[in-house]
């Protein structure tokens, strides 16, 4: 055994508190079911419907099926914690407004509305008090911003699946270079 | 009552509590070794999505103690691991991307090999069993090129800690240690560095001889457990979607084998930032045998070759020499003509002759 593994006897009586604290906390956590760590299954239904409309899929993945979902659901909870509150009322304002103007939720809405939903919010032409001060404006770009950095970033940040921009740009990674530079 | 009463009372409660406490946590330890993972590890959000990948894999039938261990079978620093985790969860802190230290790694290594002997055998003999100490302390290479951070990529790519903590010096005159001298015997590229488990795969299974589509040679090849670990991002990436070798030969470029396995091994036996043919550590076939796979000639495991030649070429070649023992790499490692990129005219230098 390593010098890692050894234990003073503060830290076994430390390991134990919180050990016996975390089982009796474990009782809790058996209700949850979602898989996301800051959006409802509501809102990433529909985050993944606008991700289709900003990165459409084609011969390769579209936004939503190359994780930008995942990676701006765990960005949320890490660097991007201070854009919580935008998605939480842009996606709200989204849902109210297809309902108000649709009377149907968003990604229920075929492939041209929603395009010409997005174009007006980009356009800064949506009504409602909920899109005051160019919220519209400003809140479809930082989809679109953060869509891209999912879809072309490291795939260690929870977007790009498998590398697939990667491959579609025809760019190696990892990269493929050799380090052996003498002959033996 | 008197001191000694009290004393024997004492004792006797503490003895009591003590007892019910082993009876109690032996009981909850059972249970816990014994029971499902969806009803034990996978309460624990950030391993459930490991325990369903897992479940849909290969290795589907394994409890996860059998890779992993149990609570106490690696002392106490697994309980204490598993104890922040839950102490940094109710603290509402992210703890994903979980991730196997170099220890941790290792004992699982030895788990795979309890099933996989014959595989552990073959890598046993062949060249990427080195050892820490084969490849760090190795003074021909470090006179020659001075250790790097790059070095870790694909010798040692689960190190806990970066070069400047593992070797010292770092210059090219030595002599050489290690900072702590218990890695010297840990393999360089361990199971884990070429293959997932944790991946959607299926168990091999007998055909159902009444469906056609089911007969052996018809049914997809899947090589979902192969893959590289990614040092820089701590990331396994699958085989498949590893990118393909692009070589050039000077101004042509070269037919690579398009087999999914090989570009596992390129990443680590890869040519220069140019992808010139036969540069840094490229061995890409070229010569008689472009585009075939590194694997149509070594063995996965052992990476042995000297049974090869007879899988293609008949006994004698069309010189009517014994390809074995023709003037290559092959036959002799001092050879000029080195096997991965042998031409016919590396011997008929005049080509046309080749034709008469």
């Amino acid at each position: 055994m390593n010098n890692q593994n050894k234990f003073s006897r503060r830290q076994f009586l430390q390991v134990t508190g919180v050990g016996v604290g975390g089982i009796c906390l474990l009782a809790n956590c058996g209700n949850s079911i979602s898989i996301w760590r800051f959006f409802s299954n509501t809102e990433a239904k529909l985050m993944d419907a606008i991700a289709d409309q900003i990165i459409p899929p084609d011969d390769w993945p579209g936004g939503s099926e190359s994780g930008v979902t995942n990676f701006i659901d765990k960005q949320l909870v890490g660097p991007y914690v201070r854009f919580q509150q935008d998605y939480r009322k842009g996606l709200l304002a989204i849902h109210d407004s297809c309902n108000d103007i649709y009377n149907k939720q968003f990604e229920e809405l075929d492939w041209n509305e929603q395009t010409a939903f997005l174009e007006k919010m980009e356009a800064g032409k949506m009504h409602g008090n909920i899109w005051s001060n160019g919220f519209d404006k400003t809140f479809f770009s930082l989809c679109r911003d953060h869509a891209m950095q999912a879809y072309y970033g490291s795939s260690r940040h929870g977007g790009n699946r498998n590398n697939k921009s990667y491959q579609m740009l025809e760019l190696d990674y990892p990269l493929i270079i050799g380090q052996n530079r003498y002959k033996s | 009552m008197n001191k000694k009463t009290l004393l024997h009372k004492s004792l006797l409660v503490l003895s009591v509590i003590i007892l019910f406490f082993l009876i109690g946590f032996g009981s909850f330890y059972s249970y816990w070794n014994s029971a499902p993972a969806s009803k034990t590890c996978a309460s624990c959000h950030e391993i459930e999505n490991s325990v369903n990948i897992l479940a849909q894999s290969t290795h589907r039938t394994l409890t996860c103690k059998e890779c992993h261990g149990t609570a106490l079978s690696n002392g106490l620093h697994s309980l204490n691991e598993k104890s922040m985790m839950v102490f940094n969860h109710a603290k509402n802190e992210n703890t994903e991307d979980i991730r196997l230290n170099e220890p941790q790694m290792l004992e699982v290594m030895n788990n795979c090999t309890r099933c996989h002997k014959i595989e552990q055998s073959k890598w046993l003999s062949g060249g990427h069993s080195a050892k820490y100490k084969d490849i760090f302390l190795n003074e021909k290479h470090n006179k020659t090129e001075q250790l790097n951070f790059d070095c870790l990529r694909c010798h040692g790519m689960f190190a806990d800690v970066d070069i400047d903590e593992l070797v010292e010096p770092l210059d090219i005159k030595g002599p050489w240690k290690f900072k702590d001298s218990a890695v010297a015997n840990n393999p360089t590229i361990p199971c884990l560095a070429c293959h997932q488990i944790h991946n959607e795969g299926s168990p091999y299974k007998s055909p159902e001889y009444s469906n056609p589509q089911d007969i052996f040679y018809k049914r997809k090849h899947s090589v979902s457990n192969v893959s590289y670990y990614n040092r820089h991002d701590k990331t396994k990436i699958m085989a498949e979607n590893l990118p393909t070798l692009k070589l050039w030969e000077n101004e042509r470029q070269v037919k690579v084998s398009d087999d999914i396995l090989m570009r596992n091994c390129i990443q680590c036996h890869a040519p220069n930032g140019k992808h010139q043919a036969g540069t840094s550590d490229d061995r890409t076939p070229r010569g008689v045998h472009e585009g075939l796979s590194c694997m149509a000639c070594h063995d996965v495991h052992s990476n042995d070759a000297r049974q090869s030649c007879i899988k293609c070429h008949p006994a004698i070649s069309h010189c009517k020499l014994d390809v074995k023992t023709m003037n290559t790499s092959f036959a002799d490692p001092k050879s000029p003509n080195n096997i991965h990129w042998v031409a016919c005219t590396n011997c008929h230098k005049d080509a046309k002759t080749l034709k008469k």
